[in-house]
């Protein structure tokens, strides 16, 4: 058989096209990994939120080599709204805690920043949960996220087909990122830990109340390009009454009296997700993130503190996230 | 101090945050215009505060995008959101800005929630039907390709009563009818309304105070509405719990709006204000605006 040149730029041609239109489905979409060689967590035993959650957790910070000696550090709890005894929110006393601890061990200035996704009166949101008082006790200062400056920002991954989003000049200033998570079972994400807290940091002057753009564009593909984007330094979740159900805000409280402290977002989410009785690798956007963003799988996860113990019956979540349920 | 001297201290300071350009930041001490204070702020003072107004206006003109729209703040992308019906609250009766006005109007009633479309309709009935709204209702969103929400569509019904008679058409018509059926179908059991969602997954969500108070200044026509009725009395038995600045000034102007007296609410309103140490712009402008409550309705729900 002869090959003529012609058949040959056929053939170049037809293999040119292939490689162009299948590159984009072959190349992953994110730009950056993450992933630690070891991820250490470590879960601490909290009764109650009272004063003693200081010293405990300032001693659990200690257990990681924390470079945070003349940084600004940004706490980013879970301020989603107020219900009267509904475990919506992370804890204000655990963030105070927090504060405190970040500047016992060196910060040189911590603040406090949420953009609450529900609530337009952000105001009326720190006053009714009870953040207002503690962060003037502690001198803490917060900013409103919803309405902090904007710039423009390329993502760190293309899993949705935003080309760039808007995000607050607070938080891409800050040089060491805590996002604080309440624990909950959430109805559209299965669960929203420190990942899906991230939403917070999306702007709602410019994408709304809620920002409804994100869940058009895809939860999962959403979380997951804002994780890329937005490093989390570190995790400190609320899981001392979480919830389940139809969460984030309709569920019901269930404590687990623990909170769990983490230098990787995957490997804390993985293990709360576990503590809520769930199979992680069954939640798509922690599945997913375990590619880039850190590490899921137990065995490269160092477990300091409390011993990590699956309840014998798993979270209440919606009919659509049963199977993440572990059985 | 008295209810006009402490609404002067308020102009005073809006005055000292408006930026070079002439328009306001959402947060003191930042330097980024953002377009919901800089129209409220302009509404608070009024073209009696000449200088700063005209700068504002200016500032306002100058940013309206090609398409007719506005921008949520300056440096934003060009195709246009929720802040466009603000602007054209703020240029009613403005016979100088009556071409921006015009193609902002046009723009208004081209933006629809996503539900709007025939296949998103269906798609809400048949596969995605845990949060309970009749996709057939349908008003503005926040910004282009997401769903209807309360509060841009009660901007834009509030708008829309400024469309001057020689414009409104039989379009402007059909928005204002649907916007009004959507606000009075997400109303949440037992009244009042949230961002847009009053049950999912079978549960009732809470109302919350600002949002409802926008929705009823939209429905200021509708007051024999049963769920306007029932929002009001909501509305009117929440606002006693310790609240904060921003719901109860909207909560005020909508009480006013249904003819309620709101004279004690404004009253105890003043009394707590600080307005040096109230960071967010929009929330001071507001606070102006319920203090001056007959002006400000007038402005806002275009009422002669």
């Amino acid at each position: 058989m002869t090959i003529s040149r012609r058949d040959l730029l056929i053939a170049g041609t037809a293999l040119a096209a292939g490689v162009s239109v299948s590159a984009p489905f072959l190349r992953p979409p994110y730009r950056i990994d993450r992933r630690r060689v070891r991820s250490r967590v470590a879960l601490l035993r909290v009764e109650d939120y009272s004063r003693p959650i200081d010293e405990l957790l300032f001693l659990g910070l200690r257990q990681f080599p924390l470079r945070v000696q003349g940084k600004t550090v940004l706490l980013k709890p879970n301020l989603v709204d107020y219900l009267p005894g509904n475990a919506i929110n992370t804890h204000p006393r655990l963030v105070v805690a927090a504060a405190e601890a970040f500047r016992r061990l060196g910060a040189r200035n911590v603040v406090v920043g949420e953009g609450a996704g529900h609530q337009r009166d952000t105001q009326l949101v720190l006053s009714e949960s009870g953040y207002e008082h503690d962060l003037r006790q502690y001198g803490i200062s917060f900013v409103d996220l919803n309405r902090d400056e904007l710039v423009r920002v390329e993502l760190g991954a293309s899993y949705t087909d935003f080309e760039h989003l808007w995000l607050p000049r607070t938080v891409l200033r800050s040089d060491f990122i805590v996002s604080m998570p309440k624990v909950k079972a959430h109805h559209w994400s299965g669960v929203t830990l420190s990942l899906k807290n991230m939403f917070g940091v999306v702007p709602g002057n410019k994408y709304g109340w809620p920002k409804n753009i994100l869940h058009w564009r895809g939860i999962l593909e959403s979380i997951l390009d804002i994780c890329a984007t937005v490093p989390i330094h570190f995790v400190i979740a609320d899981a001392v009454i979480a919830m389940e159900g139809n969460g984030p805000l309709n569920g019901s409280p269930r404590a687990l009296w623990t909170v769990v402290l983490a230098d990787d977002p995957v490997a804390a989410d993985a293990t709360c997700a576990r503590l809520m009785g769930f199979e992680p690798e069954r939640i798509p956007h922690i599945h997913e993130a375990a590619r880039f963003l850190g590490n899921s799988s137990p065995g490269l996860i160092d477990q300091a503190g409390e011993g990590l113990r699956r309840p014998e019956v798993p979270f209440q979540v919606v009919p659509e996230f049963q199977h993440i349920r572990a059985t | 101090m008295s209810q006009e001297r402490i609404r002067a201290e308020i102009c005073r300071v809006l005055m000292e945050r408006q930026l070079s350009r002439g328009g306001w930041p959402a947060l003191a001490r930042s330097e980024q215009t953002a377009l919901e204070p800089t129209i409220y702020s302009m509404l608070a003072l009024g073209p009696s505060q000449k200088h700063g107004y005209e700068r504002a206006l200016r500032c306002l003109l100058d940013c309206q995008n090609p398409n007719g729209s506005w921008p949520s703040f300056i440096g934003d992308e060009r195709e246009g959101a929720w802040t466009t019906a603000l602007a054209l609250i703020a240029l009613a009766d403005n016979v100088e800005a009556a071409r921006s006005q015009r193609k902002g109007f046009q723009w208004l009633l081209r933006s629809a929630g996503k539900e709007s479309s025939w296949l998103w309709r269906w798609k809400f009935r048949t596969t995605d039907r845990q949060v309970r709204f009749d996709s057939n209702k349908f008003g503005w969103p926040w910004q282009p390709d997401t769903n209807s929400w309360v509060v841009p569509t009660s901007f834009a019904i509030l708008a829309l009563h400024h469309l001057p008679p020689s414009w409104a058409g039989e379009l402007a018509a059909f928005r204002l009818q649907k916007g009004t059926e959507m606000l009075l179908d997400r109303v949440c059991p037992g009244g009042g309304w949230n961002a847009g969602n009053g049950v999912v997954y079978g549960a009732a969500l809470a109302p919350h105070l600002d949002d409802t108070a926008v929705a009823l200044l939209a429905l200021k026509n509708r007051s024999d509405e049963p769920a306007v009725k029932e929002s009001l009395a909501w509305l009117d038995g929440n606002i006693a719990r310790p609240s904060a600045p921003w719901s109860l000034a909207w909560s005020a102007l909508a009480l006013a709006a249904h003819s309620r007296c709101v004279h004690r609410l404004v009253s105890s309103l003043a009394q707590q204000l600080r307005p040096n140490d109230i960071r967010d712009t929009a929330t001071l402008a507001v606070l102006a605006l319920a203090l001056d409550v007959d002006r400000s309705l007038r402005l806002l729900t275009a009422d002669p």
